[in-house]
C-alpha cells in the first residue's frame, strides 16, 4: 500500500506515489536551477513539463495502471536526461565557455558575435544560480530541531545560520521591548511545518543535484569550500555542548514565560467576562457601579450589542493568545480549523459593529443646541453657595415636606434620568447692577431641531432662600431619552464687592476657582470669597497678601531706618577721623619744627 | 579539458544545423526531432533539445503552433521561418566548405 499525491502538470492531473513525487520534484528543482529564471527559461521549463506530462499520460492505462510510480519517474528522467547530461551535450555550463576563448584564439575573430552572446548568457546564469539558491529554499518550521515550535531553526536553515544564534537574537528582542514575541507568533502562524522528506530538503535547500552544484565550481573554489565547511564544523562542534545547555535553558525560560502569559490571558478573559455581565445588567436596568460610560449614548438594545462587540473584540485575541500558549506549554492539539475560523469571523464582525456604532452615534451628535435662560435673584451683601444633593432626603431640614416630595420624585427615576454634567461659573458685574443667574442647557442631535428638543427637556434650577443659594446636584430629563452630551452650564453674575461663602461640596461644579486653596485652619467646610473686577478673590488670601504687604512695608521702613543710622554713623566716623588726622599732622609739623 | 571543450563546441554547432535541417522538411513535433537525432546518435537525452529550440525560436529561425493531441496535452509543432531558411542555406554552404577543409586536412591521416 502506498500513499499517493495528486499533482497537476500543465493542467493535467496525475496520481503519483509519494516517493516518486519527491524524486520528480527534486528533479524539477534541479532543472529550474540549471536554467535560471529568465524569460527563456520559463518557456524551456514549460516545454519540459509538457513533455513529462505527455510521457506520464502515455504510461497511464485507464483501469489497469492509474498511478505514476517511482519506476515511471526514473524512466522519464532517464529519457529527459539529468542536468549533468545536458552539460556534456551543450555548453550551458559557465566552465565550458571560460576557456574556449584561449583555446580557439585563432578562430576568435570568426566566432566573436557568438562568444559575446554566450558570455552574456553565462553572466545571467551565474546570477540566477545565486538567487535561485536562496529562493529555492523554503521557510519552514523544523520539527526535528525545535525548542518551542521550530521557528528559529527554520529561520536558521533559511539564512544559513545556526539555529541557536537565531534563538539568542529572539530572546534579546524579547528582553528589549518584547517585540520578539509578536514577531515570533506571526512567524509561527505563517511558517508551515516541514513534515515530509521533500519539505525538509526544500527547507535546507539541499537538492539532489549537489554534485551538479559542485561541478560548476572549478577546483580552486572547491578547495576553498572544503576548507570553509571544515572550519565551520570545527567551530560548531565546540559550540554544540554550549548550545545544548542553552537550548534546555531556553526551553525552561520559554515554559515559564508561557505559563505567565497563559495566566495573564486567562485572568484577562475572566475579567472581561465579568465586565461584560455587569454592563449587561446595567443596560437591563439593574444599576451598578461597573458601567462603561460611553455606552449611555446608545439605546439599550444597541448598547447590548455594542458591549457584546466590544468585549468580543478584546476577548477573542486574548483567547487566541491563551490557546497558543496552551499549545506551547502543554503541547495540546491545535484548535480545529472551523473553531478558529469562526472566531476570526466573529472578531471581524465585532470590529465592524464597533465602527458602525461609532459612525452612527457620531452622525447623531453633529448638531449642537444651547438654550439660555436668565433669572434674577434677590440682591444680598453675602451669598452662601452650596450643593443640594437631590438623591438625599433631608429629614432634618426645616422644609421637610418640600424636600421629601422632591426626594420621592427623584427616587423613582432610574440612572439614565439623573445627570451630573453641571458646571458653574461666578462672574463679576458692575456694583450697581442687580445680580442674576444664567442657565445654559446644551444637547446634541442629528439635526438642530433634534438637539434643541433635547436641550429643552433638561430640568435644572437653582433655589434661593435668603442668603442661601442651593445648586441641585443633578439635572433631570423629562423623559427617557438617549444621552447626547446633555449638560448644564450656570453663570452666576454678582456685583463687585459681594461676599460669597462657598461650601466645599460645590467644588465638583466649579471650574475656575479652587476652594481647597482658600480655607482657614480648623474650618474645612467652607471658603470665603469676595467679588472683584477680575472675578472672585479669596478673602483669606487677600488678607494674607495685605498682611504680607504690611510686613514688607514695615521691613522696608526698618531697612530705611537702619540705612539712615548707618549713614549717620559713617558720617560721624569720618569727622572723627578727620579730626585725629589733623591733630597728628599738627604733631608732625611740630616735630619737624623742633628738628629744624 | 580542452579536448572536451572542443568537442562541445563542435557538437553544438552541428546540432543546431541538424535541427534546422530536420525542421526545414516540414512541421514536426519535438519528440520526433529527438528520435531522429537519437537515431543519428547526436543526442542522448531529450532535455538538451528544449533550450536549443527555444533559442532558435527566439532568434526568429523557428516558429511553432499548438496542435491537439489524442493521447495527452496539446503539442508544440515547430516550423522553419523564411529567415531560418536563409540561415540554413548559408549553413549549407559553410558545411560544404568545412567538409572540404576537413577532408583536405585529414587526407594523409588514418582515423
Amino acid at each position: 500500500m502506498n500513499k499517493t499525491i495528486i499533482i497537476n502538470i500543465n493542467s493535467i492531473v496525475f496520481h503519483i506515489e509519494e516517493d516518486a513525487y519527491e524524486t520528480l520534484r527534486s528533479y524539477m528543482i534541479e532543472i529550474k536551477r540549471h536554467f535560471g529564471n529568465s524569460e527563456d527559461s520559463r518557456e524551456i521549463l514549460e516545454d519540459i513539463e509538457n513533455r513529462i506530462a505527455e510521457m506520464f499520460s502515455e504510461r497511464i492505462q485507464t483501469g489497469r495502471k492509474e498511478v505514476i510510480n517511482r519506476e515511471d519517474v526514473d524512466q522519464v528522467i532517464a529519457q529527459m536526461g539529468r542536468v549533468s547530461d545536458f552539460d556534456v551535450e551543450i555548453d550551458d555550463e559557465p566552465r565550458a565557455e571560460a576557456e574556449p576563448k584561449a583555446a580557439f584564439a585563432d578562430q576568435a575573430e570568426q566566432a566573436e558575435p557568438q562568444q559575446e552572446e554566450s558570455k552574456e548568457n553565462k553572466e545571467q546564469n551565474a546570477d540566477f544560480g545565486f538567487t535561485e539558491y536562496l529562493t529555492s529554499k523554503k521557510l519552514m518550521r523544523d520539527m526535528d530541531d525545535k525548542v518551542l515550535s521550530g521557528v528559529c531553526s527554520g529561520l536558521g536553515h533559511y539564512f544559513n545560520i545556526e539555529a541557536k544564534w537565531v534563538r539568542i537574537i529572539f530572546v534579546l528582542f524579547f528582553l528589549f521591548g518584547g517585540s520578539g514575541v509578536l514577531l515570533y507568533f506571526v512567524l509561527w502562524a505563517v511558517m508551515p511545518k516541514a513534515t515530509t522528506r521533500a519539505d525538509k530538503l526544500a527547507m535546507r535547500g539541499e537538492q539532489a543535484n549537489l554534485h551538479n552544484f559542485k561541478k560548476s565550481f572549478d577546483e580552486e573554489m572547491k578547495g576553498v569550500r572544503e576548507n570553509f565547511s571544515g572550519a565551520g564544523e570545527h567551530i560548531s562542534r565546540g559550540a554544540r555542548s554550549v548550545g545544548n545547555s542553552l537550548g534546555s535553558f531556553f526551553s525552561v525560560i520559554g515554559k515559564i514565560l508561557g505559563v505567565l502569559v497563559l495566566i495573564w490571558a486567562g485572568l484577562s478573559i475572566i475579567g472581561m467576562f465579568i465586565f461584560f455581565v455587569f454592563n449587561v445588567l446595567n443596560i437591563m436596568g439593574y444599576t451598578n457601579d461597573l458601567f462603561f460610560d460611553p455606552l449611555e449614548v446608545l439605546d439599550p438594545t444597541s448598547a447590548f450589542f455594542a458591549i457584546l462587540a466590544g468585549c468580543a473584540a478584546i476577548i477573542i485575541p486574548l483567547l487566541a493568545i491563551f490557546f497558543i500558549m496552551l499549545r506551547v506549554v502543554f503541547k495540546t492539539r491545535p484548535m480545529n480549523n472551523y473553531a478558529s475560523m469562526s472566531l476570526l469571523a466573529a472578531w471581524i464582525v465585532s470590529i465592524v459593529m464597533i465602527l458602525y456604532f461609532v459612525v452612527v452615534t457620531n452622525q447623531d451628535t453633529n448638531q449642537e443646541s444651547t438654550i439660555s435662560v436668565e433669572k434674577t435673584i434677590e440682591p444680598k451683601d453675602t451669598y452662601i453657595l452650596s450643593e443640594n444633593d437631590i438623591r438625599v432626603i433631608k429629614t432634618t431640614d426645616e422644609d421637610f415636606n418640600n424636600n421629601r416630595e422632591n426626594g420621592f420624585k427623584v427616587g423613582s427615576l432610574v440612572g439614565n434620568y439623573l445627570r451630573k454634567d453641571i458646571s458653574l461659573n461666578i462672574e463679576p458685574l458692575d456694583s450697581l447692577k442687580a445680580p442674576y443667574l444664567q442657565y445654559n442647557y446644551f444637547a446634541k442631535g442629528g439635526s438642530y431641531a433634534d438637539a434643541s428638543n433635547r436641550a429643552g427637556k433638561i430640568n435644572y434650577s437653582v433655589k434661593q432662600e435668603d442668603n442661601n443659594i442651593y445648586f441641585n446636584s443633578h439635572f433631570t430629563l423629562q423623559e427617557k431619552q438617549l444621552i447626547r452630551a446633555q449638560h448644564v452650564h450656570v453663570n452666576l453674575f454678582l456685583p463687585v464687592g459681594t461676599k460669597v461663602i462657598i461650601d466645599e461640596n460645590l467644588q465638583n461644579k466649579l471650574r475656575e476657582i479652587e476652594t481647597w486653596n482658600c480655607k482657614a485652619e480648623g474650618n474645612s467646610k467652607t471658603s470665603e470669597w469676595i467679588m472683584t473686577k477680575s472675578g472672585l478673590k479669596c478673602i483669606l488670601k487677600l488678607e494674607e497678601e495685605k498682611a504680607k504687604a504690611e510686613e514688607e512695608r514695615l521691613e522696608e521702613l526698618k531697612e530705611q531706618k537702619k540705612e539712615k543710622e548707618k549713614k549717620a554713623k559713617e558720617e560721624a566716623d569720618e569727622t572723627k577721623k578727620d579730626k585725629t588726622e589733623a591733630t597728628s599732622e599738627d604733631k608732625e609739623s611740630s616735630t619737624v619744627d623742633s628738628n629744624a | 579539458m580542452i579536448a572536451e571543450n572542443t568537442q562541445t563546441q563542435m557538437r553544438k554547432g552541428i546540432l543546431e544545423y541538424c535541427i534546422l535541417s530536420i525542421i526545414s522538411r516540414g512541421e514536426i513535433y519535438a519528440s520526433d526531432i529527438i528520435s531522429e537525432l537519437k537515431k543519428a546518435e547526436l543526442l542522448v537525452v531529450e532535455g538538451t533539445l528544449y533550450p536549443l529550440l527555444t533559442r532558435l525560436k527566439n532568434n526568429g529561425l523557428l516558429s511553432y503552433i499548438w496542435k491537439e493531441s489524442t493521447s495527452g496535452p496539446p503539442r508544440k509543432y515547430y516550423q522553419i521561418t523564411s529567415e531560418g531558411m536563409e540561415v540554413l542555406k548559408r549553413l549549407d554552404v559553410t558545411w560544404k566548405e568545412l567538409v572540404f577543409a576537413v577532408e583536405i586536412s585529414l587526407q594523409n591521416r588514418e582515423i
